[in-house]
């Protein structure tokens, strides 16, 4: 620490460290355009002009280190007059659009000139203009306006991973375009609307809708990943019109993914179901809340209450609830005295599952020397932890990555593309070379496996680093190894000091495991309640062709005549209105109050920031009312923070798991992952339409090599399962990886 | 779509740039590429030049729009680069080009109808002791005069 002096006033800083971070840090105001903290310094705009005692010029306070003694001013005459002159050069070329500009009343341009502008240009030659490019669906250009701060190429190139934006030309040619005629196409574009100071980069779905004043500015929380991001939802007049990114740097510093921020405009989508339905002989029909209610208890008495059938019930809930719902709804299961309750909807085998535990802080990420992603394309599922783990690498961290397919990364990974069967005999050879080396016994599985040149790569690297990080991924929920893979990874884990990331399953899944949405040890899993003769169901937010991997049986259990089936939707669907008897309208995400937990097994709550469109109610509220009438005890809650009272009090029951390993060979010909595409993984994200367009949100492509290909006998003009087939090399041998943004083929082979 | 020659030729510069620093030697490269292509640059040529640097397609893009003698349209046999900064414009280029656009019969980034000359418009060629001045090929014109113009035009096959 040295002592320095700003404004006449004495200011500890760190040697070394720019003034404007200290000025800001002391909230001294300094102007600034190019300048942004999570950035590089550019030091291009020099808006940031302050007088430093002894420099014969001004220096800017971005890129001018704090040296022992030194006296800065940002607000004498030389400072100013050299702000001014800054000014007035940037305003040069900048047009006077102010009025039809989107940025207008939050534009750093605007807040700035008003102080340091002046009211008359000197300057009277023309403007320049600068054509606007089309660069995708998400973000609107307005070229004319930019004022070359470098901010949107310096987030490209330093957090998205990918260069997109670019400053061509020179001089007064000078022009920040992308390259590539298809546009920005990163998972985290939408931050350069954030970042650009001017009206340059603005939100194309909002274009023209509003002034920002006129909005209120709601915290929420993401719930569309396992991140929780922090942002605000903006709203007016009940709707909410654009998301922005909000700051905590232990969960999404100050980024937000795409996803997260043009998902609300699924809200406003005209397929949201509005009213309480029940069906009537065979037809809907819009009633009043305690109307649908009412059928909803009589159903659930007449088929399982009067006989007192609990065991034929059964209770399924989407990743995406809150907390507060899935505790009430396993509440209301419960005290009902019904065990079959899920939220894994889309596994093939729920006796063979990945249930490692997560044990690895989102922030200590940046941190770790190695990374082992096996079966995941993070970059996409998991964009936030993505970026913490490419920060990692570019810190000099060495990431290798076990997928059948060699994703597009955007850091540097070792990959190799491996067919599913391997991972497990792999992460066996692995084990076997670790217990080797440590002199421990070797369990009877892994006698006869013989480690080969890939195994001891990994089992070396892994030795190597200090603080390692193994990351299980959603390709692996299905893998006919996936409990097997689970407890090896935990066990090398073990072995090597690493922590362990799961990422199996994504949104609020932890959180609907800490709230017990399981089954006990009594109860059915999701698969086994549609293999039995099951007579009623409680559905929350469930779109069968979507998120069943059973979809096929799925329906015609949830279609029999005599079944009664309760779904509490937020969407209608067509699937939904056939097999059920009451359809329930619920709030979506940013319409209700709750908790989401995220990886870390931080809990983050935030409020409703609009009231949901209709009749459609918050989801604790209408599973409180249904305990009621069905005089269940223990539901007397005013809010959801009152639900969130009783759930700080729930103790979490710890399952028993298989911890057998299974090595198995490879018994299809050829192995097929099934995944849906990234923008299609919730309801909201599957109505949000901007993304739908959006690069990401077209991805629908069966890849596969040539040799695959051709044994499957098909050509790139084809389709596999439905879905359009791609001949890459980059796959494993005998193997397809499907991303679809289409319901399931049902019916189909998946 | 870079020829085997153009590639020996950025593989040598590769060699003169630390390890991993390949993307440092995008300024000869372009040039290489260029040579063989008409004397211009097209969009799949910057982007194949950035592939074989394993550098993003807009960073050679900047590097090839930024300096003047990567060429981006259709270039005559020799091309006159006349100088328009600020040494050169006090001293009169700004007439001369003109004068020189009137005797060729073209506008700045035209050619002429015999394929034989262009003329284009650039940044500081580090020769302001000389203004005002032009380049063609590899070499200086300098203290020019519409009488010198003209002889060095006429003498131009």
């Amino acid at each position: 620490m040295v002592e320095i002096e700003i404004d006449g006033q004495l200011v500890n800083a760190e040697p070394g460290e720019m003034v404007i971070a200290v000025t800001d840090r002391e909230s001294i105001s300094v102007p600034r355009f190019c300048y942004h903290k999570k950035l590089s310094i550019s030091a291009s705009c020099r808006m940031c002009l302050v007088d430093v005692e002894g420099a014969p010029k001004p220096q800017p306070a971005c890129s001018t280190p704090i040296a022992e003694g030194m006296k800065i001013h940002t607000q004498n005459e030389k400072a100013v007059a050299s702000q001014k002159a800054v000014m007035e050069f940037l305003l040069i070329n900048h047009p006077l659009d102010c009025p039809i500009c989107d940025q207008g009343g939050e534009c750093e341009l605007q807040d700035v000139a008003v102080e340091y502008g002046s009211d008359v240009s000197r300057f009277s030659e023309g403007k320049r203009i600068v054509a606007p490019s089309d660069i995708g669906p998400l973000i609107q250009t307005d070229m004319t306006r930019c004022i070359h701060c470098t901010r949107c190429v310096r987030f490209g190139n330093e957090i998205a991973g990918i260069m997109e934006m670019g400053a061509t030309g020179r001089g007064e040619e000078l022009k920040i375009e992308p390259f590539l005629a298809e546009g920005i196409t990163s998972e985290l574009s939408g931050n350069m609307i954030d970042v650009c100071p001017v009206g340059a980069l603005t939100s194309k779905p909002f274009r023209y809708e509003l002034r920002s004043w006129q909005m209120s500015s709601i915290e929420s929380i993401a719930r569309h990943d396992l991140v929780g991001s922090n942002l605000y939802a903006q709203t007016y007049k009940g709707n909410v019109k654009r998301v922005v990114s909000g700051d905590n740097d232990a969960v999404n510093e100050t980024w937000i993914s795409d996803r997260d921020r043009f998902s609300y405009e699924g809200l406003s989508h005209e397929n949201r179901l509005l009213s309480p339905q029940i069906k009537v002989e065979g037809q809907w029909k819009e009633v009043e809340w305690d109307v649908a209610l009412d059928f909803a208890v009589k159903g659930l008495n007449r088929n399982i209450l009067n006989s007192r059938n609990m065991a034929k019930l059964g209770g399924l809930a989407s990743n995406t609830a809150t907390l507060e719902e899935l505790y009430l709804m396993q509440k209301l299961l419960r005290e009902m005295g019904c065990e079959n309750i899920d939220h894994r909807l889309n596994v093939k085998n729920l006796n063979n599952t990945i249930h490692l535990k997560s044990t690895m802080a989102l922030a200590d990420l940046e941190a770790v020397d190695y990374g082992l992603i096996i079966g995941a394309n993070l970059r996409l599922e998991q964009p936030m932890i993505n970026h913490r783990l490419r920060k990692a690498q570019l810190s000099g961290a060495n990431i290798t990555a076990l997928n059948v397919k060699d994703f597009d990364y955007n850091y540097k990974v070792k990959s190799n593309a491996i067919a599913p069967s391997e991972i497990a005999n792999t992460l066996a050879g692995v084990l076997k070379i670790l217990l080797d080396k440590a002199q421990q016994e070797l369990p009877e599985y892994l006698l006869a496996v013989s480690p080969n040149k890939q195994t001891v790569e990994l089992a070396n690297e892994l030795l190597e680093a200090d603080n390692s990080v193994l990351i299980l991924g959603e390709h692996l929920i299905n893998n006919a190894q996936a409990s097997s893979i689970s407890n090896l990874t935990a066990e090398i884990a073990k072995l090597t000091n690493s922590t362990t990331l799961n990422l199996t399953a994504t949104a609020n899944s932890i959180g609907a495991q800490q709230m017990g949405f399981v089954p006990n040890s009594t109860g059915m899993n999701t698969n086994e309640m549609f293999e039995a003769d099951m007579c009623a169901f409680l559905l929350l937010d469930i779109y069968p062709e979507y998120d069943f991997h059973h979809s096929a049986t799925a329906l015609s259990a949830l279609s029999k005549n005599d079944v009664f089936v309760i779904s509490l939707n937020s969407f209608s669907n067509e699937l939904v209105s056939q097999y059920s008897d009451v359809m329930l309208p619920m709030a979506a995400m940013f319409e209700t109050s709750g908790t989401h937990m995220n990886i870390d097994g931080k809990m983050q709550s935030f409020s409703a920031a609009v009231s949901a469109p209709g009749e459609a109610k918050p989801v604790w509220k209408i599973l409180k009312v249904l305990a009621d009438l069905l005089e269940l005890p223990g539901f007397h809650y005013e809010n959801s923070a009152k639900v969130m009272e009783g759930i700080s009090h729930q103790s979490v029951q710890s399952h028993e798991h298989d911890t057998s390993v299974n090595l198995g060979d490879r018994t299809t010909l050829v192995e097929t992952i099934w995944m849906h595409s990234p923008y299609q993984s919730d309801v909201l994200l599957r109505h949000a339409d901007s993304l739908s367009v959006s690069k990401i949100g077209q991805i629908n492509t069966a890849s596969m090599n040539a040799s695959t290909a051709k044994i499957l006998s098909l050509s790139d003009k084809d389709s596999y399962l439905g879905v359009p087939v791609e001949i890459i090399e980059t796959m494993a041998d005998q193997c397809v990886f499907v991303s679809s943004n289409q319901a399931t083929n049902i019916g189909g082979l998946k | 779509m870079i020829s085997n020659n153009a590639k020996k030729q950025i593989d040598s510069w590769i060699t003169k740039y630390p390890q991993g620093k390949q993307s440092s030697a995008v300024m000869e490269a372009l040039k290489a590429v260029q040579a063989e292509n008409n004397n211009q640059l097209s969009h799949d040529l910057i982007q194949a030049v950035a592939d074989y640097l394993d550098m993003p397609g807009i960073a050679a893009a900047e590097v090839a729009t930024f300096y003047e003698n990567y060429n981006h349209q259709p270039v005559g046999k020799h091309i006159i680069r006349f100088c328009h900064n600020i040494s050169c414009m006090l001293n009169g280029a700004d007439d001369l080009i003109l004068h020189l656009e009137a005797k060729l019969g073209v506008k700045t980034g035209q050619i002429t109808k015999d394929g034989l000359i262009s003329v284009k418009k650039v940044e500081c060629l580090g020769a302001c002791v000389g203004a005002p001045m032009f380049q063609i090929g590899d070499q200086y014109y300098e203290n020019l005069t519409t009488d010198k113009i003209d002889e060095i035009v006429d003498g131009l096959k």
